[in-house]
């Protein structure tokens, strides 16, 4: 399982490389979702562009990484696809997250310090 | 495990027929009920139907699918019956294409289902201090599905329901 993480002065930008959030990978997905952005208490922008596919496990992770969190630091679900996006709605937990759309492409003004890494 | 794959006979691709007097595409599997081989499995379902079914009844058909069968491997039993070797649940999958949606009907050897999965059920309590992790599922299966029933005979659990077209689908003008 691998994240890519951008650790900027402002924010933590988390994309999910996986594509699919299902029975098979929940545990692992949420436990190592946690590891990275507990205790940075940075607000976290997770992009979800490449999830084609998130069941009831998979939500039930991204519910128990949105626990983990202090309720003051924010959690940016990005770029659902739309079978994300069903699971989302259905379930009510649309007013639960930030959801956004994509972000633009990324402009000037990024601070040169991102560090980007990936994560296993 | 034994697996097959069987297209309707005579299907012609291609000819602009309408759905209601072409052959119908179906899927059969029988499968272990374990995580990666659901997943193989609702890959192969998606192939299978995605050249004459939109992508939002795909989407819900297998988010439905993958509710069902990954609950089987869930609540597997630990032992089983008469000292034999303990194994995992197997399922038998099959799906019909019919003119208003997908008719799928699914066996297994595991659990039995417990009542309150059939009952009509709403989401589980949003304490905002202590929000549910789980019991998504069945509300899932039971709001994207049509005529759903289930019955065990013996040692297997019969579950079918169908998962409903599109309007512009069912009207016959697939894109």
């Amino acid at each position: 399982m691998q994240f890519i993480v951008e650790d900027t002065d402002s924010h933590l930008n988390i994309t999910v490389t996986e594509p699919r959030i299902d029975a098979a990978i929940a545990t692992l997905f949420k436990d190592k979702l946690r590891e990275i952005v507990v205790g940075r208490r940075k607000p976290v922008h997770l992009d979800m562009a490449a999830v084609d596919f998130m069941d009831s496990s998979g939500l039930g992770a991204m519910i128990a990484v949105r626990k983990s969190l202090p309720e003051t630091v924010e959690l940016v679900l990005l770029a659902l696809t739309p079978n994300v996006e069903r699971v989302f709605r259905l379930t009510r937990m649309d007013s639960v997250f930030d959801i956004r759309p994509a972000v633009p492409a990324p402009h000037a003004s990024r601070p040169h310090t991102a560090q980007k890494e990936q994560r296993e | 495990m034994t697996s097959s794959e069987r297209s309707g006979i005579g299907v012609d691709a291609g000819t602009g027929a309408r759905p209601a007097t072409r052959t119908q595409p179906m899927f059969h599997r029988v499968l272990s009920a374990h995580p990666m081989t659901v997943r193989d499995t609702l890959s192969d379902v998606r192939l299978r139907f995605r050249a004459e079914v939109s992508d939002d009844t795909l989407g819900r058909l297998e988010l439905v699918l993958a509710e069902v069968m990954n609950n089987v491997a869930e609540h597997a039993p630990l032992t089983a019956p008469d000292d034999a070797e303990p194994h995992l649940p197997v399922i038998h999958l099959c799906i019909v294409r019919h003119s208003g949606g997908l008719a799928c009907a699914l066996t297994d050897d595991g659990a039995s289902l417990p009542d309150d999965c059939l009952l009509p059920r709403g989401l589980p309590p949003m304490l905002a201090e202590d929000m549910p992790e789980g019991g998504f599922g069945w509300f899932l299966i039971q709001d994207l599905t049509q005529a759903l029933c289930y019955y065990r005979e013996e040692s297997r659990n019969y579950l079918a329901f169908s998962i409903p077209f599109t309007q512009r689908e069912a009207e016959g003008t697939t894109a």
